[in-house]
């Protein structure tokens, strides 16, 4: 007699969208995530808007917990999972959540513990982050945007000329990072409209490798960024920052004008990729799942068109755990893990 | 200078020039391009978005599908991809003289992906310039005739219809007639007044009678239609001289408009619209093509002649016609009609539109050829005998550009003169 629950790990935007749909197809969920509250990066982060549809990200992660907060989902926050045993139909997992170790029963696991932002610093000092206070990530932009004060951190002034420089900690073999991180282009384009609203008089350029507007983003963002919003797209990526004055010289080659470019700008937004968040690469090695060589969880299964099935059976993985995603595909890939643990569990009552 | 030259600024340095009469070949005149961009100027692509019509200028994302097709870029450095990073790094297109070498030809239009507009584009940017005084002398003199004398010759506006007496045949002039016609030829400032332009004007008129078409002309109450100083910044100069045409055609009945140059047709058909004309109307290839069963009994004499075709930029790619002039050239006796690789939708531009007619001078010094001139040497390399055109700008120019790229054996000939030899079987 196997278990009729279904376990979801991590409750961001993928976990809270798995568990909503296993508890809507009439079964059992359980929600585990390590912090006190869910919503996972798009809160802990302070996102301000999503790239779809410009919404507020804390009102959207508000919609969503809602939706997952049904009497058919058990929600375990402060709690972890730190070991994992038996197989499909049969999980027995241990969880701490502060006091004394529990044990869960699941058919099925759904892995739901997301990305994590590269960091600038991790292994050199990539354009100075750590060194110049007007060199931000995207993610750190965020928060600013969120407050509705984008400044420049040296001084508490607003920015005059703004330069995201893309593919930072992508699409990069000396870093092992060679896969591109999807979202940064299109949240660039999105943040450089907010700058633009917020300051009208502050010029904003993204300098990139090729923008990777896939889909509607292209109409959606990248089109009216540039003719609505004149943000200024230069294809080439800065090289190098150098501090000139209290403003920052960046430089680089203006690839179509085959000519250096040597300007100055007094924030520079890095817009950093995706990496395996922590969580992932543990919750990895817990249940012996095969990483791929960049550490997020192998999807695909054996023919590869099974986006959501790990190398263990009854396991499945959701969102950015498996790679870069964007919200799509993460809520499109845990409705479809949750209708496959589901059918697992169905096949084995 | 040998290995490095990347490295370091540009050396520019014409072998010959003479400025004022003064001599400062070589070295007098050394300047240097600076290589590193300093700084981007989005403001400058703003000036240019800010004005309507302009906006699209903003919206390149760099596929650079325009750069081939552009026939200026094939004789200089130009296109609408080049443009916007020439004005985000810093060059000011109000004052830059890009921005009296694009001929509205819409080759660009054709292959942009995001519908950069440079027929909207230039004529907004340029009404600015003009309004600043940033004006070409030799196309601020072909302004100041057009004001005058109501043609961009700089003749007589009484002497309009003077061309008509040579005709040989009767062309009723319409306050003459007194009374209505089925067509109103609209006969344009070249075909009145230049000698070649006349030339073709004397053979319509001709096939006309020939046909028994019940038409007039407007003699000396007809003024230039303005199209194209209107596509070269001048809006005020066009507003007037359309509303001066607007009241005469509405001063007579008629049925249909011919015109026989394609700018009158663009002013008409896209333009005087706007300012309450909208009558029916066709270029003189289209009405010609129409009676072509009639016309064709006509052709009685065969032009063994090789004949290639220009398309006018403003009659194939801005109203898509093609094939009325095709038919046309088919329909005489003993022609043999070649294509040129550049034609119909892809047809190269003669340089003449969009006010490039009165910008010779000041093109030619800042391309490496005219673009007639590129032209004609296609045509010559198709191995026809003759370039056949339906646009009076084309007529002189390609004769002069034939005679500099010595191709002087390929004639240059308006359909309506090839038609009449054909007719009367003289003249080739």
């Amino acid at each position: 007699m196997s278990n009729n629950k279904v376990v979801i790990i991590g409750g961001g935007p993928a976990g809270l969208e798995a568990a909503r749909t296993v508890s809507d197809l009439g079964y059992a969920a359980v929600l585990i995530e390590k912090r006190q509250r869910l919503g996972g990066t798009p809160d802990e982060e302070q996102y301000a808007k999503l790239t779809h549809h410009f919404r507020d990200a804390a009102e959207a992660m508000d919609e969503m917990v809602a939706a997952a907060s049904g009497p058919g989902v058990q929600v375990l926050t402060h709690t972890q999972v730190t070991s994992v045993e038996g197989e499909a139909g049969n999980f027995r997992l241990t969880v701490q959540n502060g006091g004394a170790p529990q044990t869960l029963e699941a058919g099925a696991l759904i892995l739901a513990t997301g990305f994590k932002h590269f960091d600038p610093g991790r292994e050199t000092q990539y354009y100075n982050y750590y060194t110049y206070p007007d060199v931000i990530t995207i993610a750190d932009l965020e928060g600013m945007l969120k407050a509705h004060k984008v400044v420049r951190l040296s001084n508490g002034e607003t920015p005059k000329r703004v330069a995201f420089i893309q593919c930072v900690g992508s699409r990069d073999r000396q870093i092992g990072n060679e896969y591109c991180s999807k979202v940064c282009c299109g949240i660039a384009s999105k943040q450089a409209i907010e700058i633009r609203q917020l300051l009208p008089d502050t010029q904003v350029f993204i300098f990139y490798i090729d923008m990777r507007m896939y889909g509607y983003w292209e109409n959606e963002l990248y089109w009216p960024a540039q003719e609505q919003y004149k943000v200024n797209y230069v294809k080439g990526l800065a090289s190098e920052i150098l501090a000139k004055g209290d403003r920052l010289l960046i430089r680089g080659e203006d690839t179509t004008m085959s000519r250096p470019m040597e300007v100055l700008v007094d924030l520079v937004v890095l817009s950093v990729g995706m990496e395996p968040s922590d969580g992932t690469r543990e919750m990895a090695r817990l249940l012996g799942l095969t990483q791929n060589k960049y550490g997020y969880i192998a999807a695909g299964g054996p023919g590869g068109l099974d986006p959501v099935a790990t190398s263990r059976p009854g396991v499945f993985v959701v969102g950015a755990a498996a790679g870069p995603a964007d919200m799509d595909d993460s809520i499109a890939t845990a409705g479809l893990a949750a209708a496959r643990a589901v059918a697992l569990l169905r096949r084995q009552a | 200078m040998d290995a490095g030259l990347d490295k370091v600024d540009r050396i520019l340095e014409k072998e010959t020039a003479i400025i004022d009469g003064m001599d400062i070949s070589g070295s007098w005149n050394r300047m240097f391009e600076q290589r590193v961009i300093w700084d981007y100027t989005p403001e400058l692509i703003e000036k240019i978005t800010h004005l309507p019509g302009g906006e699209s200028f903003g919206w390149c994302y760099q596929c650079a599908s325009c750069t081939p097709v552009c026939p200026v870029d094939m004789v200089g450095s130009y296109g609408p991809r080049r443009l916007f990073r020439a004005v985000q790094t810093g060059v000011d297109l109000f004052t830059s003289a890009d921005l009296w070498l694009c001929t509205t030809c819409a080759n660009c239009l054709r292959v942009c992906k995001k519908e950069v507009d440079m027929v909207q584009i230039m004529p907004a940017t340029r009404e600015k310039a003009v309004l600043d005084g940033f004006v070409p002398e030799e196309l601020q003199k072909a302004f100041e005739d057009t004001a005058k004398y109501g043609n961009p010759l700089g003749q007589p506006q009484r002497k309009r219809a003077a061309w008509a007496k040579q005709a040989g045949v009767d062309v009723p002039i319409m306050k003459e007639l007194g009374r209505g016609v089925d067509i109103l030829w609209y006969v344009g400032s070249y075909p009145s007044y230049h000698p070649r332009g006349i030339d073709a004007s004397l053979a319509a008129a001709r096939i006309f009678h020939a046909l028994g078409v019940d038409y007039g002309i407007l003699g000396n109450e007809e003024k230039d239609d303005g199209d194209s100083q209107r596509l070269a910044g001048e809006t005020g100069l066009f507003e007037m001289l359309a509303e001066h045409n607007i009241g005469v055609f509405a001063q007579y009945e008629w049925n249909t408009m011919v015109v026989t140059g394609p700018h009158e047709y663009n002013a008409f058909k896209t333009q005087y619209p706007k300012m309450g004309f909208d009558r029916p109307l066709m270029h003189y290839t289209q009405f010609l093509a129409g009676q072509l069963p009639k016309l064709q009994d006509l052709l009685t004499h065969s032009l063994p002649l090789r004949v290639t075709f220009h398309d006018p930029c403003y009659l194939g790619r801005h109203h898509g016609e093609y094939d009325a002039p095709r038919a046309l050239l088919q329909a005489i006796p003993g022609l043999e009609l070649v294509e040129m690789g550049r034609c119909r939708e892809n047809g190269y531009c003669c340089g003449g539109g969009g006010g490039g007619m009165w910008l010779d001078s000041f093109t030619a010094n800042h391309t490496s050829m005219r673009l007639s001139e590129k032209r004609v040497m296609e045509a010559a390399a198709s191995g026809a005998d003759v370039l056949a055109v339906c646009c009076p700008f084309e007529v002189s120019r390609f004769e002069d550009a034939a005679k500099n790229t010595g191709n002087g054996h390929l004639r240059v000939l308006d359909i309506l003169e090839l038609l009449d030899m054909s007719m009367r079987g003289n003249g080739y």
